[in-house]
């Protein structure tokens, strides 16, 4: 079973304290939703769990592995993926080649024509097998979005980061990452869900992580959280008698 | 035919014609032809390497001569100063080796002329003609500048690991004008701006297809060089259609997604700076002993730049294409020269070759980016992708299919 466990994580940039003893545990299949206003530092948690920045005090295990003090390439093959706030698909390799990055990068015995046919049952699941031999540089931004996705079923890693997966995706797009979102969680993989879109948020994820200027403010399912006053707080900006 | 093919035919034609040529042509001017061909092969493998570098890996390195320079210094100083002798000289540094002794020259500069400076000499008047002293073999300098360019481009890609684009373009910069610095300065050692001279590839000649060929003779290093060049883009093929070619390319479309999907991009990052190192050091330790000299003047940033420029004509994307192109351009670089009249006027075409060249470069950069070879060359290999994009696009259900739309 997925274990990820984050104890008392601390980041500070010069006098800009960004995480503050943050701790969470993410047991077994989860689909944990990481919400906050703007600045509330989930990307930079986001950074430090795939090993891009490393903490100045605090740990992360996953699965017992230690990854806090890991290059991300370890992180990725002890098997933490994560998609990125702007899209960054490798632009002049085409999709197929895209897809064949993660899977040669594990390691695995697949031989070529195993790797190709996986990536090929990928990008029919994303409804893009035509575009297969196409520069990723030729696809829409959605595209793009959905070819990171594509990526992470070829890592398949056991948590898995989605930051603003729905950022200006059209719906019908939409309708696909929540498909990819469900078949992932389905396939056993825990997500962390970043979005700044509260009704995929709320309908999605059966547990909320609330950031605000660093610190964990609320963790639970998401009705609780909703209700939670220091989130109110944190987001319309009022105190708890004044929203009352 | 298929027209995918086209590419191969046309590099089996064109092998064939290198083969080929020194046998066929028979003008006055052989010698001058041969000698632009083999420049033309050196700049080819050189264009080719640092095409990898550059445009695979993204590692847009100005220190690729540099490399090249250590590889040549390395088996200039080799065959300069290292001697085995049967007995000791007793005047230079020297140590058991085997039977015999190994022999370290004294470093004299420019005044290496003068007897009683060389101790090899004195030792030599000593003997008188009893003791043979045999020099350091060419293959093993050549080897010894590759492996020392290798050790240089590994030292050179650990330390611009933090460094991106113009900064690390500006790092390398740096490495080769200081290289060439030193080298000018180290007057004792090297000789400074006069140049060190080396012992040509076949000293004693060498005996090909039944008939013997001097040291002078273009044929042998024609076909060393062409088949160094055969062997390079062999190697850089192979490299470039593996695992290593798609971490390095994946390295230069985005450094930090290639780390979060598994690739260890350090690893990757060094081994691109050995590898085609390595090449260009190999290269350049070749082409010194054909040449019979080296000097600081072969570091010049003009001398970078002319790589640089025949792998964005060529194709920069592409390390056959760049390499093809080096050739191109060093052929019409050579033939530039030939000044002509136009009226009273004459024009000096030494002079503004140059400029013809520099016209050249900016108009493929502003025109056709991706060099003048590789639209051809994706044009009977990629032609028939839009096509079948779209021809797959009309067999889904378009409402079915959003993956299939423009959609941001």
């Amino acid at each position: 079973m997925t274990e990820l466990i984050v104890k008392k994580l601390n980041k500070r940039f010069g006098g800009l304290h960004v995480l503050k003893d943050v701790s969470f545990e993410i047991k077994g299949a989860e689909l944990v939703g990481l919400i906050g206003p703007n600045g509330a530092g989930k990307t930079t948690l986001t950074n430090v769990l795939d090993g891009a920045i490393q903490p100045n005090s605090g740990t992360v295990y996953l699965n017992h592995h230690r990854i806090d003090q890991m290059q991300p390439f370890e992180v990725a093959k002890v098997g933490l993926g994560r998609t990125f706030q702007v899209t960054r698909s490798f632009r002049r390799m085409t999709v197929l080649e895209n897809l064949y990055v993660p899977a040669q990068a594990l390691g695995t015995k697949l031989s070529k024509a195993e790797i190709h046919d996986k990536s090929m049952e990928v990008l029919e699941f994303l409804t893009m097998d035509h575009l297969r031999n196409e520069y990723a540089q030729a696809l829409s931004g959605g595209q793009q979005k959905l070819l990171e996705l594509g990526r992470l079923l070829m890592l398949n890693p056991e948590v898995i980061i989605l930051d603003e997966p729905f950022a200006g995706v059209h719906p019908k797009l939409m309708k696909i990452i929540y498909k990819y979102i469900e078949r992932v969680n389905q396939s056993g993989s825990a997500i962390i869900l970043i979005s700044h879109q509260m009704d995929s948020i709320f309908s999605l994820c059966n547990r909320l992580l609330v950031l605000n200027y660093g610190d964990l403010i609320a963790d639970g399912p998401p009705d609780d959280v909703k209700n939670d006053p220091h989130v109110i707080e944190a987001y319309l900006g009022i105190d708890e008698e004044e929203a009352e | 035919m298929n027209k995918t093919h086209a590419p191969n035919i046309a590099g089996v034609v064109l092998i064939a014609f290198f083969m080929a040529f020194p046998f066929v042509y028979t003008a006055d001017d052989y010698p001058y032809i041969m000698h632009i061909l083999i420049t033309g092969f050196f700049y080819a493998i050189l264009t080719a390497s640092w095409t990898m570098l550059a445009g695979y890996a993204g590692q847009f390195s100005f220190g690729h001569m540099g490399f090249m320079a250590v590889g040549a210094y390395t088996t200039a100083l080799f065959s300069h100063y290292i001697y085995l002798t049967p007995e000791p000289t007793n005047f230079c540094t020297e140590f058991a080796f085997g039977d015999g002794y190994l022999i370290v020259l004294d470093p004299i500069g420019v005044t290496s002329s003068t007897l009683k400076q060389d101790c090899l000499r004195q030792a030599m008047e000593v003997w008188g003609d009893g003791v043979a002293v045999t020099p350091m073999p060419v293959w093993l300098g050549i080897t010894l500048g590759t492996l020392m360019g290798g050790i240089f481009g590994f030292l050179i890609g650990t330390l611009v690991l933090p460094l991106r684009a113009a900064y690390l373009a500006l790092f390398t910069l740096g490495f080769s004008e200081i290289l060439r610095a030193a080298i000018s300065a180290e007057i004792a050692v090297t000789r400074g701006q006069a140049g060190i001279e080396l012992p040509a590839l076949f000293q004693d000649g060498v005996t090909l297809f039944g008939k013997h060929f001097d040291k002078t003779d273009k044929l042998p290093p024609y076909f060393i060089m062409f088949f160094l060049l055969l062997f390079c883009l062999g190697l850089l093929g192979l490299l470039a259609k593996s695992k290593f070619g798609l971490f390095v390319r994946a390295l230069r479309e985005d450094q930090d997604a290639a780390a979060a999907l598994g690739v260890n991009t350090t690893r990757y990052k060094v081994m691109v700076f050995v590898i085609t190192s390595m090449i260009a050091a190999g290269a350049g330790a070749t082409m010194a002993h054909y040449v019979g000299i080296i000097s600081p003047n072969n570091l010049v940033i003009l001398q970078m730049s002319l790589i640089v420029a025949m792998a964005v004509i060529g194709g920069v994307e592409n390390i056959v294409a760049a390499a093809v192109g080096a050739i191109l351009l060093e052929f019409l670089l050579e033939m530039l020269r030939n000044s002509f009249q136009i009226g009273p006027v004459e024009i000096d075409m030494t002079v503004w070759r140059l400029v013809f060249f520099g016209v050249l470069l900016m108009l493929t950069l502003r025109f056709s980016p991706k060099g003048l070879l590789v639209p051809t060359i994706d044009y009977f290999l990629r032609g028939h992708i839009g096509k079948e994009t779209v021809a797959k696009r009309g067999q889904n259900k378009p409402d079915d299919e959003p993956g299939s739309e423009a959609v941001n």
